[in-house]
């Protein structure tokens, strides 16, 4: 199985862990302003961007919906097409909320992945470490970080 | 709609030694309805369930032998059975060790006669 | 594409600001938003990060009355101008009947107006629309800030304005330009509308 990239080697395990069950094709961990902490299945740095962008987007978007509708936002979304679904849902980890976005194909099933993303999310709040004096949690400079991000993605 | 699909559940959960049965949309590993002892998680059977009948249902068809119509996974505590339902249904139901299996697999059979 | 309904006598454009990041896009909406009467506008929505950079778009709906009978509505967008959310830039642009390049007057920012200048015309071609046909215009903002920073719209005239549309300099943040840009881009669409209208 093809190793996963991430940006801090705590998320590697959970993550592998996720994949190895579910058999997913792509997965990214991310922000919600759509900066990567982790990707697998992608080949092209400009791929991973657009998706992410895209990823957090929606997510945007179906917040203030659930804001407007008076609603509490919405955990997770799943769409269906006649080969892939995509899984995108909202959890809040030690280092602040986070977005996963997931691409399974028909060898998998939106049980498994709602099924494995719940182990996910307790996995990587085990694994996280304290957030140190020193490094951000989230970055804020989001445009420095993310060429360094992209880097060690594609390395 | 959903307690039509319950009362069909019943009939199998009646054999002594079923702990559960459940409705699963195949493909999708979802729930569609559950009768279930408790201390039985529902979605994670479900899912789990789902993708093992897909990978068995392959392994059959690779074989030659057709298609799967009855599977039993006997294990330390219990077992799992699982019957294909037609349109995407699924049929699964845990059992304790002790379940006289010939009549669990017999109500399953017709259960999912009476959900087609 | 404008929307016309001419069974409700409605019409719908949509107006898209575009421009590097933090060049104030934002702000011009946002000050639009205060300064326009309630039972003009609707409701802004802003979808932003958590640091309030436009992560997908903000949207303003403005009811303008009646024009030739048509009750003319706009909806003015903007786009996240950080290179990074070209993917959704993209999406937002799609549709547009009329788009406001905000660029950053200052001087250090002159290459980042002229990739995004770049950007806008790249994702324009790939929506199909000709960005020469198109109704465009200019806003240098920011012109407010110490002159030894800024160019002068002249100065950004000479470097950006390729195609000779209005240009106009702007403090958004104070309100300097901003309805004469919105005004100005109103008119050309609203033109360019009436000029393909059928007899």
């Amino acid at each position: 199985m093809r190793r996963a990239r991430v940006i801090e080697p705590w998320l590697r395990e959970p993550l592998e862990r996720f994949l190895g069950e579910t058999g997913a094709r792509l997965a990214l961990l991310m922000t919600p302003a759509g900066q990567v902490l982790a990707q697998y299945g992608f080949v092209r740095a400009v791929d991973v961007m657009a998706a992410a962008a895209l990823g957090a987007g929606i997510a945007a978007s179906t917040g203030e919906l659930a804001r407007m509708l008076e609603e509490r936002s919405f955990r997770a979304l799943n769409h269906q097409s006649p080969r892939h679904g995509i899984f995108l849902a909202q959890f809040d980890s030690p280092r602040g909320a986070l977005l996963a976005l997931v691409v399974y194909g028909p060898d998998s099933s939106i049980g498994l992945v709602q099924l494995f993303f719940e182990e996910l999310v307790g996995d990587l709040a085990q694994a996280a470490p304290p957030a140190s004096r020193d490094a951000p949690a989230l970055a804020a400079d989001f445009e420095r970080d993310l060429n360094g991000s992209l880097a060690t993605l594609f390395r | 709609m959903t307690a039509h699909l319950v009362r069909i559940l019943d009939r199998v959960t009646r054999v002594r030694g079923v702990r559960g049965a459940m409705l699963v949309a195949a493909e999708d590993g979802l729930v569609i309805a559950e009768s279930l002892m408790e201390g039985v998680r529902g979605n994670a059977l479900a899912a789990l369930a789902a993708a093992l009948a897909g990978r068995l249902g392959r392994a059959a068809a690779a074989t030659g032998v057709g298609s799967a119509t009855f599977v039993h996974l006997e294990a330390a505590r219990g077992a799992l059975l699982l019957v294909p339902a037609g349109q995407g249904v699924l049929l699964v139901t845990i059992t304790d060790a002790g379940v006289n299996l010939g009549l669990a697999r017999l109500e399953m059979l017709r259960a999912v006669a009476e959900v087609a | 594409m404008s929307l016309v309904n001419f069974t409700t006598r409605e019409i719908t454009c949509k107006i898209v600001y575009y421009g590097p990041g933090r060049s104030g896009k934002t702000t011009n909406l946002q000050y639009i938003y205060g300064r326009v009467p309630e039972e003009r506008r609707g409701r802004m929505v802003s979808l932003a990060t958590q640091t309030d950079r436009t992560l997908f778009f903000d949207f303003l709906p403005l009811e303008l009355g009646s024009i030739s009978g048509f009750a003319t509505r706009f909806q003015l967008y903007t786009v996240p101008g950080q290179v990074y959310y070209n993917a959704t830039r993209k999406l937002v642009l799609q549709g547009a009947d009329g788009v406001v390049f905000v660029g950053d007057s200052q001087a250090r920012q002159l290459d980042e107006n002229l990739e995004s200048l770049q950007n806008l015309q790249a994702n324009l071609l790939e929506h199909g629309i000709d960005v020469r046909e198109v109704p465009y215009v200019l806003q240098y903002n920011k012109q407010d800030l110490p002159r030894d920073l800024i160019l002068t719209p002249q100065e950004l005239d000479d470097q950006l304005n390729f195609r000779a549309v209005p240009s106009y300099g702007a403090a958004a943040v104070t309100g300097q330009g901003v309805f004469e840009t919105l005004r100005a881009v109103s008119e050309r669409v609203l033109r360019k509308l009436s000029e393909g209208a059928p007899a």
